[in-house]
């Protein structure tokens, strides 16, 4: 397949800009402009990117816990995302819900989930709407490693099979569930497990942008014209702990290295110098980058804090 | 013109005209289509006339049957979700408590779910622990969900029509043993809004707010109080304990001055519990005794006819707590 250099640099940007988001939380937790609790998703960029860039935008997204980067990837104003994530009123859901809980129905993202294994039965139920209204559209299913282990996952297998569902399962496997490596809670890999209903699957590496690019691009396609569910297990890892200040005391030091050396916004930058993209189109990128980011903070910064309002109590 | 029809075929009127009247709205559960026809059979008839695409029969999986209902209707759908006995939807507990439930104030109003679950609950020939249970109380404790508990063939209709066109899930008890219980249902058009209670008898001396089956329980035994005793006794049915009428009960203590709930849920935390906080904070004046609660004792609902005697209220019990009440 081949991508233009103007979506090449759209990847890289949309990567450093999620990067560069989630340290710019971290800078807000370490200085009691957050509250709650936040996942980050500093490693998987890639995942996020590759994946958000496959879609149409009448498909509908149920991103994870971990969804900053899914989010924006999709579409999401990060400035209403990052004042969400801040408690303001200016957020997406007015600061109520903040970085776990949050939707966005400009860009048909129907809610992430703080239940792990939750969004499985709903995305049955969009990818059973998308059919009875014969719609175009695809549902994309956004989950962890960990998550493959609740009963849910084998529901939602199971309906999106027998009833051909259009839904697109997205596994980061990310090694550790919370704390616990993946190889602790199950024997079977994911993509088999799914494979065990007959779902169509394909497996990728999640830290090359554009292979999980094309091929999530290709899954959802013959997801699209066949309306049959697939499913996509993306091998990537989180630099950071479970939440933003985590110790991760359960990772050998050895495996975080190795893992960092495979960074795909590095390799990607690499990549492109490599197939002649001049450097000062990627400095540029850069700068923007840095520029949107103090934008972003600084709107969510100066955004005031909501006030209960009748419609909170039902 | 109106006619009498059974309570599960007023259920059945109203799906099916909501259905006709808007594609998006289907019913989805186990057994609901071919085959049983749904549990208690109020789904007779639909799947041949609607089709799959409107009565969907699904694997037996609780958890995501109620997510077809939460996903479809997020992004615009109608559906009514059916568990088989009320006692199933325990196993969806996450769909009610964490999903369907907090979706509006969540995303501050972008979505708001249009979902009705159908729950046919209460205690009818000893079907035991896992499928007599009356549930209502259990979900009065989730902000963000509404719960209907009709009565009459007249009532059921029109809240489950309601109900369907609601901007919030609602939760619908169908207590089983009023499914072929008949009344009078009109064929002309029209919906029961929710939060407004039925003045199910009226009366001057005692008011009894009574919960689903609980309000026919009441009213056989204020016929037998009014022999006896000569009684006139009042009786309200909420209809909706979510959101709960509280004016019409003020109005009728204000007359009676003597309150008593009946429901068939147990009585530690119950609906009796909620209303009865309610009366004593808003009507503690009008009363000449504290609240009276009837409700099924705090145990299982057990098969053996004589146990699930003990356990749930019944005329004669009802009879036997109010004469004892009024020392009569």
């Amino acid at each position: 397949m081949k991508i233009e250099e103007s979506k090449k640099l759209q990847f890289l940007e949309k990567m450093i800009f999620i990067r560069q988001f989630e340290y710019k939380i971290i800078d807000f937790a370490r200085t009691g402009k957050i509250y709650g609790s936040v996942h980050l998703c500093v490693g998987e960029e890639a995942c996020a990117v590759g994946t958000g860039f496959a879609f149409k935008k009448e498909d509908y997204i149920l991103p994870t816990h971990r969804g900053h980067g899914q989010a924006i990837a999709r579409g999401t104003d990060p400035k209403k995302l990052l004042a969400e994530i801040s408690a303001k009123e200016t957020g997406l859901c007015k600061g109520r819900v903040g970085s776990m809980h949050f939707f966005d129905k400009e860009n048909n993202i129907v809610g992430c989930q703080g239940i792990l294994g939750a969004q499985f039965p709903i995305a049955v139920g969009v990818g059973l709407a998308i059919n009875l209204r014969k719609e175009d559209s695809i549902a994309a299913c956004y989950f962890g490693d960990g998550t493959s282990n609740q009963g849910l996952f084998y529901e939602g297998m199971n309906f999106a099979s027998i009833w051909d569902l259009p839904i697109l399962f997205i596994c980061l496997n990310n090694l550790y569930g919370m704390g616990t490596h993946y190889k602790k809670t199950c024997k079977i890999d994911i993509y088999e497990k799914a494979k065990l209903f007959g779902i169509k699957t394909d497996t990728a590496d999640g830290n090359d942008v554009e292979e999980v690019y094309e091929k999530t691009l290709k899954l959802s396609e013959y997801i699209r014209k066949n309306k049959k569910p697939g499913l996509i297990e993306l091998y990537t890892y989180r630099w950071l702990g479970h939440s933003a200040l985590d110790s991760r005391p359960y990772r050998p030091k050895e495996e975080v290295e190795e893992w960092i050396k495979k960074d795909p916004i590095k390799r990607y930058e690499e990549k492109l110098l490599k197939e002649g993209i001049p450097v000062e189109e990627i400095d540029a990128v850069k700068a923007s980058v840095e520029k949107q980011i103090e934008e972003t903070a600084k709107f969510a910064e100066e955004s005031p804090f909501p006030e209960f309002t009748k419609d909170m109590e039902i | 013109m109106t006619r009498d029809l059974t309570y599960a075929e007023a259920l059945r009127e109203a799906m099916r005209e909501e259905m006709e009247k808007d594609k998006g709205v289907f019913l989805v559960g186990e057994d609901v289509g071919q085959g049983y026809r749904g549990c208690f059979a109020v789904s007779t008839g639909l799947y041949e006339e609607f089709g799959p695409y409107q009565i969907i029969d699904t694997p037996i999986s609780e958890n995501t049957i109620l997510g077809c209902g939460i996903g479809a209707s997020l992004v615009g759908m109608k559906p009514i979700v059916e568990m088989m006995f009320a006692d199933f939807v325990a196993v969806a507990f996450d769909g009610i408590l964490n999903q369907a439930a907090k979706v509006r104030m969540m995303s501050a109003n972008q979505y708001k779910l249009n979902l009705v679950i159908r729950l046919p609950g209460g205690s009818k020939n000893g079907t035991g622990p896992q499928h007599s249970q009356s549930l209502e109380s259990i979900f009065m404790s989730i902000p963000g969900i509404k719960i209907a508990c009709p009565v009459t063939p007249y009532d059921a209709k029109g809240l489950l029509k309601e109900a369907i066109n609601h901007e919030d899930p609602v939760i619908f008890f169908e207590h089983k043993k009023l499914y072929s219980l008949k009344g009078p249902v009109p064929e002309e058009e029209y919906k029961i809004p929710f939060g407004v209670a039925r003045i199910a008898r009226e009366g001057k001396d005692l008011t009894i707010i009574a919960i689903s089956y609980m309000v026919n329980v009441a009213l056989e035994a204020a016929e037998i109080l009014k022999e006896k005793h000569n009684l006139e006794i009042e009786v309200i049915d909420p209809r909706t304990i979510v959101p709960f009428d509280l004016e019409t009960v003020g109005k009728s203590l204000k007359k009676t001055n003597k309150a008593i709930i009946i429901e068939e849920g147990i009585k530690r935390d119950g609906v009796g519990a909620e209303i009865s906080s309610l009366i004593m904070e808003n009507f503690f004046d009008y009363l000449d005794f504290p609240v009276k609660r009837i409700a099924s004792k705090n145990s299982i609902i057990p098969m053996s006819p004589r146990l699930e005697k003990a356990v749930i209220p019944n005329k004669e019990s009802v009879v036997k707590e109010i004469e004892d009440l009024l020392i009569l």
